[in-house]
């Protein structure tokens, strides 16, 4: 069962990289998206599986309220026979560790609520690193990822753009200046120090 | 500017008021942040989503002292605080930096702070822990200049913020 914890589910990244996970897992596979009106469904669904795999962005460093609210209800809604959770989680940072503090999050949840937990794999650079070259690294480590999954191997995974930082942020400082040219927006308006008026 | 920021009622009728800014945001309407980037990329430093949060998030990016109190939940913030923090994002920009040699969004005019953060609620140890390496993060990305942390139980927290807004006068 892949949950998709994003608040912008169908239109995101943690979209994508759950579709590369069910292309490459020997596991069958499941898709699902949190929305405001079915985390009861999801609850009584997750009798149906063995593996839940999370997969969510980092959020004000930690996980998305979205995630937040279904963990919430899924500890009064728990199901009779408790799924292995594992997660993976982007950030759009280059560092992967980033992610830290949002895993251990679903770790305590899991360990506070008696799910057992099982592998992660935390990327970094996650908002483009599908846009670029890198992306087979990405595919390349979900594959393996999805492997350990498979053979109950408890695994802690990383990848990120292997690009020293400077470099980072100049190619990150271009993908958001094409990104604001695509909606009318200078590099200079992006920049505005104003907030609100 | 002095702010608290809580996520449910907190009486201070005693305290000077012209002191701080008090928001209550439990009886604000604040949705979700969708992740649309808008605020990054079509009306930057502006949500499009114009609820009450808009009145709140240039308040936080514009008090140099600041309590926040929340309910702790899993080691991090509890909804209402955490709904309130993914508002915020537009007091950021998209473009990202190095601080301590580590990737962070640029921000835009956001005042140094000095930030207590109050938890409240039946707080495990090992969430506690959690919560001070979230803390620890929220520092570079919430421009902290310094922070304390707090733990309580509720019945203990209108005190609680009483002695710290009492530590800013003197």
């Amino acid at each position: 069962m892949i949950i998709n914890g994003s608040p912008r589910a169908p239109r995101s990244n943690s979209q994508k990289y759950a579709k590369i996970f069910q292309a490459k897992s020997p596991m069958p596979t499941e898709y699902f998206t949190i929305t405001k009106n079915n985390h009861l469904e999801l609850c009584k669904k997750m009798n149906d599986f063995t593996h839940v795999l999370l997969v969510f962005p980092l959020y004000a460093d930690s996980i998305p309220v979205t995630l937040l609210n279904f963990l919430k209800t899924l500890e009064i809604n728990s199901p009779s026979q408790k799924p292995k959770f594992c997660i993976m989680i982007n950030c759009g940072f280059i560092e992967p560790n980033q992610n830290d503090i949002a895993v251990k999050m679903i770790q305590f949840f899991c360990q506070s609520q008696g799910y057992s937990f099982g592998s992660v794999l935390r990327i970094g650079s996650g908002e483009a690193i599908l846009t670029t070259p890198f992306q087979k690294l990405v595919e390349w480590k979900i594959k393996k990822f999805s492997l350990a999954i498979t053979k109950e191997k408890n695994v802690s995974l990383k990848v990120t753009m292997p690009l020293p930082k400077k470099v980072f942020v100049k190619a990150s400082t271009k993908y958001w200046e094409n990104y604001g040219k695509k909606n009318g927006i200078t590099k200079e308006q992006m920049s505005i120090m104003d907030i609100e008026n | 500017m002095h702010l608290i920021l809580s996520d449910r009622r907190i009486d201070l009728s005693t305290e000077d008021e012209s002191t701080y800014n008090l928001i209550d945001l439990s009886e604000l309407n604040i949705t979700n942040c969708v992740g649309c980037f808008s605020c990054w990329v079509k009306t930057p430093g502006k949500c499009i989503i114009r609820d009450d949060a808009i009145k709140v998030y240039p308040k936080i990016a514009y008090s140099d002292k600041i309590i926040y109190v929340s309910k702790i939940k899993y080691g991090g913030y509890d909804t209402i605080m955490k709904t309130m923090l993914e508002r915020s994002i537009p007091v950021q920009q998209a473009f990202i930096r190095l601080l301590h040699g580590e990737t962070h969004h640029v921000q835009r005019n956001v005042a140094l702070k000095h930030a207590v953060i109050i938890g409240y609620g039946n707080i495990s140890d090992e969430e506690k822990n959690i919560f001070k390496q979230l803390i620890k993060r929220n520092a570079k990305n919430m421009c902290f200049e310094s922070y304390q942390i707090i733990f309580v139980k509720e019945n203990e927290l209108e005190q609680t913020v009483r002695d710290v807004i009492s530590s800013w006068e003197k």
